[in-house]
């Protein structure tokens, strides 16, 4: 038993061992090291014990403990037995999605992919700091789907082992698919921190005592400075349980996810830049669209519109997306118009393989408020994405994909409003249909960007999505009054419409707490 | 008991706000209890040939002589008195260090034309390379402003204003400005500050910040350079100058709230700076009232709220720009008119007493949960109170004495 265990070890040791340096950060890294063993401190004789004190001396082990803890995050596993049924079901989404990028294409009789002339190549150049300046003529086109097109595809998931003779009703809900979703018990298990009421520093502390904000504020910062000068991405995560300083979120985010910027960072960032100068793809019209739509609009996001067009069109470019994500999407293999259909000619399409949906910006916009510098904003923006955006518009099995979420918020209005389920039920009107854009993007460009940044601390702190549904419910019921007096579509949205006076982290706690008694 | 109210402003904030609360609206010349008016109507008003007297249950929206304050050459000119007044007195606050004054400069040094030309041009000979400001005193909403780089654009200027006919057009005087020539940006815009303040009393001062101020962003990327230097939407924040830009955006209308801003500031400055930032702005609001509380002409039935304009500039120190008297109640957004309507909501909650009938002998102490979006800048009464030793109460949260 003990000898399996210990074999066990090696084979993961092994595999870290591997797939460190196969990373990004593993060049620095070792570098480092190599320079600490040209030192004096670091004696042949006693060549492990020295070197791993001088490691632990010059912060390089906590950087080695980081990259660990990281890997363990980016490969923990669920597997399900339906795996395979959901995979198939995404392939064949993504193939719907590739079908009408190509038919707008030829409808607007353009190509996916072209390369650019020298002279658009300069004004792009030119315009990289303002490119809400650059002009491309994008009015007919039209965003390929939107949160609402999702959950019809999502609705339309037939389910392994259907139950043939009951189906009309079931357009209706996500009962019939066989995952399991934590109750509100196991979700006060999770959010143990929440659940027990401890204090968690939040703008609306503020409101009940402001002399309490101010001194637990100054303690938070005291301890997040601490944090970050250990450096350890574990202790980051733990702190953000108890609410972080908006001085301090920036880094901690950085340190918890690893997206640190050095060298390396720049000059990737430079090359993805380097790509969007050189060729020409239909969806870069497909993002400059959708920051058009949202962010440009957004009295919250449009001041930094030029920033995201820069991150969002480098992010397409990204490569490394693709190779990192963890179901892989079906993608393209596509030739540049014109030229002949040769490997050096052709490009994966896009090669994040992400393919933008109405309101895709709107993972990255809040980031602004974090970072002035593009390329930092990149990294954390991207480390979100490949931890966690990219489960809210596939299809998988996962209890952090999409599917479980609409899955728990279904289940958890049933359970503790049934007053409510039933009235929506009467009226037809499904609930989901109008909360799937809030959990679709994280319930960004809805919250306000406070209460938002407080949010996706809950995500990192918890290293989980499933307090969006939760939030999701809540507010619904927290509305409960108005909503049992309209019988609309229309008028369901309008009173689920303005999320500006929503207190995340009260409400939460109003949800998870036991009552006393 | 019903409360009457009258207005003269076609506002649909204030009517809504007003009828919300249950007043009847009443013609002028009927028995109001609370006259929201334009400036005009208000001094004319006041003014000795009306032989109107106004009775303990009427509050009006503006004191008689706002001009103080909102005339940009009068509140240069009370500012720089204050300063002095208090050079003499030998108070600390008017200390100087390398000719400024080192806790009073927050106006951009200022000269009134003509009056102050030979001044202004002494300072403008000991850094030519600035760039000034002209901006007529008694105007608003951006019109009639425009930069200058070199004195012989000025000298023209005032050449071709000197002509007979255009002499008539140009009795108004001006201002001339140091031109805040680095501004902070974000997303590469110049912005300002709009800041609502209410004040229900000047002596005794007492006077209360709006938190939901905004940004006014430009349309158009900012750009000192010379050959931008008459391009309005490069330069001037106003919303009345911006929306006529082929770049404005009606759904946000340039925009952003000053949480926003605050947050934004935080997360990617630190909060020590941001902290300073804005409690340098709360001092220069209380130092610029009380610049001009000696000259109002003090009045128990006054009210008034005013609308600062505030630069930050890329060192995020902030300057006083100028102060409106009626700051513009039109909503541009959706997000506008709710801003809009809280303000004169809060307004009326701390103008009117608890009984619900305005009353000019209670004491203007508010609750503090009467103060909605308000928070206290400072109350004489308090300071004075808590001084003497005879009342420590916990409403006493003024930071500045
Ligand atoms: N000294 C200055 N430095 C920089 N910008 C200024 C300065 N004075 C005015 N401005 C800009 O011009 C705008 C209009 O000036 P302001 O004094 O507010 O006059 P108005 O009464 O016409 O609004 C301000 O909102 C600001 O954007
Ligand atoms: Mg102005």
């Amino acid at each position: 038993m003990e000898e399996l265990k210990d074999k066990n070890i090696h084979q993961t040791t092994i595999k870290i061992c591997e797939d460190l340096k196969n990373s990004s950060q593993y060049k620095s890294l070792f570098e480092d090291i190599q320079k600490l063993v040209a030192t004096p401190s670091v004696k042949i004789e006693d060549f492990k014990s020295t070197l791993l004190k001088c490691m632990q001396e010059n912060g390089l082990e906590a950087e080695l403990k980081n990259n660990i803890y990281r890997w363990v995050k980016m490969k923990r596993k669920e597997s399900s037995s339906y795996d395979s049924f959901f995979r198939k079901s995404q392939i064949h989404w993504d193939k719907r999605i590739h079908k009408s990028l190509n038919s707008m294409c030829s409808e607007l009789g353009i190509s996916l992919a072209k390369l650019r002339g020298n002279s658009e190549k300069e004004e792009l150049l030119n315009k990289w700091n303002e490119l809400s300046n650059f002009e491309t003529d994008i009015h007919k086109y039209r965003p390929v789907y939107a949160p609402k097109d999702f959950l019809e595809v999502l609705l339309n998931l037939k389910g392994p082992k259907r139950d043939k003779s009951k189906c009309d009703n079931q357009r209706w809900e996500f009962a019939q698919l066989p995952l399991r979703v934590k109750n509100l018990s196991e979700l006060r298990n999770l959010y143990l921190e929440i659940s027990r009421g401890e204090q968690i520093l939040n703008s609306n502390t503020m409101l009940s005592t402001n002399q309490n904000f101010v001194q637990l504020e100054a303690e938070r910062i005291l301890l997040g400075e601490k944090i970050l000068m250990k450096n350890y991405a574990p202790l980051a995560q733990e702190y953000l349980k108890k609410g972080c300083p908006k001085c301090l979120r920036a880094r901690i985010w950085a340190l918890l996810l690893g997206a640190e910027i050095k060298s390396y960072q720049i000059s990737y960032f430079d090359f993805l830049k380097q790509n969007v100068l050189q060729y020409d793809l239909m969806i870069d019209k497909l993002i400059i669209k959708d920051i058009n739509l949202t962010a440009s609009n957004d009295d919250q996001y449009f001041v930094f519109e030029d920033v995201l067009y820069q991150v969002m069109l480098c992010f397409s470019r990204d490569s490394e997306i693709l190779k990192y994500l963890p179901n892989q999407p079906a993608f393209m293999q596509v030739a540049f118009k014109g030229k002949p259909n040769t490997p050096e000619n052709t490009i994966v399409f896009p090669p994040s393989g992400v393919i933008p949906f109405h309101g895709f910006t709107m993972y990255a916009a809040p980031f602004c408020y974090l970072f002035n510098n593009s390329v930092e904003l990149y990294f954390v923006f991207r480390a979100f994405y490949l931890r966690y955006w990219h489960r809210l518009h596939r299809v998988c099995a996962s209890s952090q994909g999409i599917v479980s979420l609409c899955l728990q918020f279904e289940r958890l209005l049933q359970c503790y409003e049934p007053n409510l389920w039933n009235h929506f039920k009467k009226c037809r009107i499904y609930p989901l249909r109008v909360v799937i854009k809030w959990i679709m993007r994280a319930f960004s460009g809805h919250l306000p960007p406070e209460q938002l940044l407080t949010l996706w601390d809950i995500i990192l702190a918890y290293d989980s999505l499933e307090i969006i549904p939760l939030l999701a419910v809540v507010i619904v019921i927290f509305r409960k009054e108005n909503l049992m007096k309209v019988n609309t579509l229309a008028n369901v949205e309008a009173v689920l419409a303005d999320l500006s006076s929503i207190a995340v982290v009260p409400l939460l706690q109003m949800a998870l707490m036991k009552e006393e008694g | 008991m019903r409360v009457s109210y009258c207005t003269d402003l076609d506002k649909s904030v204030v009517v809504a706000n007003c009828e919300k609360r249950g007043w009847v609206q009443v013609g002028p010349e009927e028995d109001w209890n609370i006259y929201w008016a334009g400036t005009q109507t208000c001094r004319s008003l006041f003014s000795v040939d009306s032989g109107y007297r106004m009775n303990d249950n009427q509050l009006i929206n503006h004191f008689p002589n706002h001009y103080e304050i909102s005339r940009k050459d009068l509140l240069v000119k009370n500012i720089k008195r204050y300063r002095r007044d208090l050079e003499k007195e030998g108070n600390i606050m008017a200390e100087r260090g390398d000719s400024k004054y080192l806790h009073l400069d927050f106006i951009p040094v200022t000269f009134v034309l003509p009056a102050d030309y030979n001044m202004f041009v002494e300072e403008y000979r000991k850094s030519p390379q600035s760039t000034w400001i002209m901006k007529p005193c008694g105007r608003s909403q951006g019109s009639g402003i425009f930069l200058i780089n070199k004195l012989s654009k000025l000298k023209r200027w005032s050449r071709e204003s000197k002509t007979p006919f255009q002499q008539q057009l140009n009795k108004e005087s001006y201002v001339i400005s140091k031109y805040i020539d680095n501004p902070l940006l974000i997303g590469g815009k110049k912005f300002d500050l709009r800041l609502y303040v209410l004040v229900t009393s000047f002596r005794p001062l007492k006077a209360y910040q709006f938190k939901l101020g905004f940004c006014r962003f430009c349309t158009v990327k900012y750009d000192s350079s010379v050959a931008e230097l008459d391009n309005m939407y490069v330069h001037l924040t106003n919303v009345s100058v911006q929306k006529h830009g082929g770049e404005y955006n009606s759904l946000h209308g340039g925009k952003l709230s000053v949480q926003n801003l605050r947050l934004y500031l935080e997360g990617t400055r630190g909060k020590k700076v941001t902290e300073t930032l804005f409690d340098q702005i709360s001092w220069l609001i209380i130092h610029c009232l009380k610049a001009i509380a000696p000259v109002i002409a003090t009045d128990r039935h006054c009210f008034e709220c005013y609308g600062y304009d505030i630069i930050i500039d890329n060192k995020l120190k902030p300057w006083l720009i100028e102060v409106n008297a009626s700051p513009s109640l039109t909503s541009t957004t959706a997000n506008d008119r709710i801003l809009k309507h809280k303000l004169l909501d809060n307004i009326f909650n701390i103008v009117v007493p608890p009984s619900g009938m305005p009353d000019v002998r209670w004491n203007k102490i508010p609750s503090s949960e009467a103060l909605g979006d308000f928070e206290l800048l400072i109350d004489e009464d308090l300071v004075n109170a808590s001084e003497n030793g005879e009342n420590s109460s916990a409403r006493n949260n003024s930071k500045w004495k």
